[in-house]
């Protein structure tokens, strides 16, 4: 079946050397784009022959991969994953980024670029339909991403690292033009190892569709379930507010994490919920290409006013209420190119262990000493879990493989506190996300405060949103619409189909690769821990809410159950060496 | 989970959906466990195991509507389409499988179907449905079909009037046996107004088990909100109105606070109808022949295609004005309020009721009762017409 043409796919790939200066267009298998789709899938596939070689190792490619919905009207589907293995982890990891650079990559004709090698000097990657050419950085390597887009926008879309990429900062980001970032991870430093400054995309080959009347249903039956989702269009939902709606719901449910994780309710938040922000900076609606929801905000200016996660870091965790300190760090760090969250994490766990949480004033500067690597910096660039062990404290990392946790604490979400283990990628909180069935009721309500099931409905979910994010749709469209509208969409798009069942099937696969990659690289059961606060410690109860630790006992029982819905061992291995080579 | 079956399966019972005796659930953990009438328990198991979600429920539907709705369909189809807005919005489609069409390979068919859909139908046997999350979830996709299919029967039936045998007595029994009279009589309603939260919340969650018991919605549908002030108390999203104490949540009129993200869909329409009415109590569900009945439009060479989400005429029902309107910031909060305030009532198009009342849920509580009580009575009306004539 190789080669037979497709729809919705472009069934090329660019694969790019950047120590020998040479491009490539090679053909992606059809079984492989059926298989794994594209975003994530197809990036996790395409590192099969390369998963263990060092992060920073010339070789290890740095993947972007759009999906087979990218280009069409398909709600939320504008986006893309960028997939190598992160420096802070050492898990493979992928992300996903919105923005205009996604659709001009599938505009450009191509379902993915893979780029490896190290570029003998500072370079810019362009690609068009034409082909892709690679150019000096010269005078751009040391700049900030701001003014390193606006050198360049007018080649097309640009996905660029700043100096924290440059410097290797092991949380460094690659931010795309229009203000989206491939956040977590690291894989900006990835990108600097390669000396590799920017890419930009342009191009206007348009996405056929097989069946249009079909796509135009199911494109309306998605925008009916966003109609319906409080969560979505609500009046107090995340496109009126963005996700700094979650301030004041997070709060209520006693669950903000405040002072490393101390304590779960931080008195000055309403200083930054998403009321705050609306007041202050009146602010306007922004978002990815052509999503209907535009759950983004940013000021009158233009400039990016920060997500929730991040306000709650920079805010409650580091103990800060100064609302226009903390818009003013989530800047700086767009401007550096580094994660919000794994940077807020790492001063909160240096600060509970010199004894003092950065002020408000303080935190400026420490970010740029972090981007720059500049005195105590360097020590911050190497993320949490290396500064609290560096500091004889390594319990006060809350992290999970490396991983900085975002801004829901465990303690009052048992899902969540099982999904940050088994996330292949560290403790994240969008591979699972039970947030939304414990904390927002979609699309039902579970228990937050039970393991009962858990093992298995997070085990769902991951497949799920594996197939999401290869799609690659965004997850907050799931707070509406299901696999059934997206799999219609997909059907519609490539004339082939696909079922909810069928998708959370390939989601398992791209999953269990994942996890059979990092096993391969040492990783088991070990590293599917959380940190031992949240077994010993209680969070703030309060107002009718009790937040005790978590049960280590129960917690044990549920993770072991998870291993066995895996069909992994008790170590959370494979009792298969030949896992891979039964997949396509 | 056994302990979440046996509830749900009470549940079943109580709201009269399913058949005694004719109830099974699966759910699986690391293990799977299945439970209730063995036959069904074993398909239940079989199917789920070849599916990634959490529970199931297989049961036959304690009307036989499904059945004759599949026997009506013309034999190239292989779903119905319901036109009620829960269908519409969350189903989209029932597809069944034909009893000739199940075999030897009954859960291997059924569990294709289902890899695809919430629900579905399958004669002889009854209505299957799956939850990703719950058992509960299952319960609720449960609920959604039969509701569905009890709405497009009632509707299908007085169009073309019986034509399967055995269809018209069964329709009697239905009529005779199953319904049973509502009302409002000896239901203790607080008089407001109501000051105190705690009374407040007491009085949402009373009338909300109040709807379900006395039959007026299914547990799952619809939602209560009560304003004190500046103040709206209001039903959570996805909350069964059976089950609403520490399921209610408090959102200031202003928007000061965004904790009320968890709060029902229908936030904005009952918003708007608190400051167009100045009523205090709102109370909203889909009784089913109400709903049934605020479908049939009677206009002549309409234009408009899509009746539920595009006409924007007042039409008139029982007294009670119905508009079109999609769920949440789908219109139907743009169009309930305008019309609401003098008839102290609303009806929205293949969805339900809106009613309001002053201070308390005494009146909105009887004007949904009374609502639905004539609707029953017209449809009758113009089913015996229909048979008659
Ligand atoms: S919902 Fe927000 S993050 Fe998701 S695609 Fe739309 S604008 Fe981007
Ligand atoms: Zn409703
Ligand atoms: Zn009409």
């Amino acid at each position: 079946m190789n080669g037979s043409p497709t729809i919705g796919w472009r069934g090329k790939l660019l694969h790019i050397d950047l120590a020998r200066g040479t491009a490539r267009t090679e053909d992606i298998p059809r079984d492989l784009l059926l298989g794994y789709l594209g975003g994530r899938g197809l990036g996790v596939r395409l590192l099969r022959e390369t998963y263990h070689l060092d992060p920073f190792h010339p070789g290890m490619p740095l993947v972007f991969a759009v999906g087979p919905l990218c280009g069409t009207a398909a709600p939320t589907s504008a986006r893309l994953a960028a997939v190598s293995r992160s420096p802070l982890t050492g898990t493979v990891y992928d992300c996903s980024a919105g923005g205009r650079f996604a659709y001009r990559l599938k505009a450009s004709g191509y379902d993915a670029v893979r780029i490896v090698g190290k570029s003998p000097v500072p370079a810019i990657l362009s690609i068009t339909p034409a082909g892709a050419e690679l150019s000096a950085a010269g005078a751009l390597w040391g700049k900030p991403i701001g003014e390193t887009v606006r050198a360049l926008e007018g080649g097309g879309s640009v996905a660029a690292i700043g100096p924290a990429g440059e410097n290797r900062v092991l949380f460094a980001c690659i931010m795309m033009g229009e203000g989206n970032a491939i956040g977590r991870g690291g894989l900006g430093a990835v990108m600097g190892g390669k000396n590799l400054k920017a890419v930009v995309v342009d191009g206007d080959l348009p996405v056929a569709v097989a069946d249009k009347t079909r796509f135009g249903r199911a494109r309306q039956d998605v925008m009916r379930l966003f109609r319906a989702s409080p969560v979505i269009f609500g009046e107090l939902g995340i496109a009126e507010f963005g996700t700094p709606a979650l301030v004041d719901l997070m709060r209520q449910r006693r669950m903000a994490p405040t002072e490393n994780f101390r304590r779960t309710v931080f008195e000055g938040s309403g200083n930054y919920s998403g009321p705050a922000i609306r007041k202050a900076y009146r602010p306007k609606k922004d978002g990815c290409f052509g999503c209907p929801i535009q759950c983004k905000k940013s000021t009158q200016e233009g400039m990016h006013l920060p997500e929730y996660e991040t306000v709650s870091h920079f805010g409650a965790l580091n103990g800060i209420d100064d609302l226009h300190a903390i818009v003013r760090s989530n800047a700086l760090c767009n401007e550096l190119g580094m994660d919000t969250i794994s940077a807020a994490a790492t001063l909160a766990a240096w600060g509970e262990g010199r004894g003092r949480f950065p002020a408000a004033e303080e935190v400026e500067g420490l970010l740029a000493d972090m981007g720059y690597r500049r005195g105590e910096g360097d020590l911050l660039a190497q993320a949490s879990r290396r500064v609290a062990e560096a500091m004889g404290h390594p319990e006060l990392s809350m992290s999970v493989k490396s991983l900085e946790l975002p801004a829901y604490d465990p303690r009052g979400a048992y899902g969540m506190a099982l999904a940050y283990c088994t996330s292949n990628r560290g403790g994240c909180h969008l591979r699972a996300y039970p947030i939304s069935h414990e904390i927002l009721r979609k699309p039902v309500a579970t228990d937050r405060f039970s393991f009962s099931g858990k093992a298995r409905i997070i085990k769902i979910a991951e497949d799920t949103n594996a197939a999401v994010d290869s799609l690659v749709a965004c997850k907050f469209s799931f707070f509406g619409a299901t696999l059934e509208e997206y799999a219609e969409l997909l059907s519609a798009v490539t004339g082939e189909e696909y079922g909810p069942q069928m998708l959370k099937e390939i989601g398992e696969r791209i999953y269990m690769t994942e996890r059979f990659y990092n096993c391969a690289n040492g990783f088991d059961a070990r590293d599917d821990r959380l940190p031992a606060r949240f077994f010993r410690e209680p969070g703030s109860g309060g107002e009718g809410i009790e937040i005790p630790p978590i049960d280590e006992k129960r917690f044990e029982e549920e993770l072991l159950k998870y291993y066995r819905i895996r069909g992994l061992t008790p170590e959370g291995a494979f009792s298969d060496p030949d896992f891979l080579g039964k997949l396509p | 989970m056994r302990d979440q079956i046996e509830k749900y399966e009470a549940r079943l019972l109580a709201d009269r959906s399913a058949f005694p005796g004719k109830i099974a659930f699966a759910a699986q953990d690391d293990t799977l466990l299945a439970d209730g009438n063995p036959e069904l328990a074993r398909l239940c198991g079989d199917v789920l195991s070849s599916l990634s979600c959490l529970g199931i429920v297989a049961a036959r539907p304690s009307l036989p509507f499904a059945d004759f709705l599949v026997r009506r369909a013309p034999r190239t189809e292989s779903r119905i389409v319901p036109r009620d807005t829960e269908t519409r919005t969350f189903l989209h489609d029932i597809p069944f499988l034909r009893r000739e069409e199940l075999g030897d390979a009954a859960a291997e068919k059924i569990a294709l179907l289902l890899g695809n859909r919430k629900g579905v139908i399958v004669e002889g046997i009854g209505i299957v449905a799956n939850g990703t999350v719950t058992v509960e979830h299952a319960y609720i996709n449960y609920s959604s079909v039969f509701h569905a299919v009890f709405v497009k029967y009632l509707l299908d039936a007085l169009a073309e009037g019986f034509l399967l045998p055995g269809e018209r007595d069964a329709f009697r029994a239905f009529r005779e046996e199953w319904l049973q009279p509502i009302s409002a009589e000896g239901i203790p309603f607080r008089s407001g107004p109501l000051a105190d939260t705690g009374e407040i919340l007491e009085e949402i969650a009373a009338v909300g088990r109040h709807t379900v018991e006395r039959g007026l919605v299914d547990s799952f549908f619809g939602n209560i909100s009560y304003r004190s002030g500046n103040i709206v108390y209001i039903s959570q999203t996805a909350a069964s109105l059976d089950e609403l104490p520490g399921r209610i949540d408090p959102v200031p009129m202003d928007n000061s606070s965004t904790t009320g993200i968890t709060a029902s869909s229908e936030l904005l329409a009952h918003r708007r109808i608190y400051e167009a009415s100045g009523a205090s109590a709102i109370l909203h569900g889909h009784p089913k022949f109400t709903v049934a009945m605020s479908m049939l439009c009677e206009e002549k060479d309409c234009p408009i295609k899509d009746c539920w989400k595009e006409c924007d005429r007042v039409r008139s029902l029982a007294g009670a004005p119905v508009v079109a309107g999609e769920i949440g910031a789908g219109g139907l909060a743009k169009r309930v309020p305008p019309v609401i305030s003098s008839p102290r009532k609303a009806v929205v198009y293949g969805h339900g009721v809106f009613t309001v009342g002053e201070t308390g849920f005494a009146e909105p509580f009887r004007d949904m009762v009374a609502l639905e009580g004539l609707c029953r009575e017209e449809y009758f009306r113009r089913l015996d017409e229909k048979l008659s004539g």
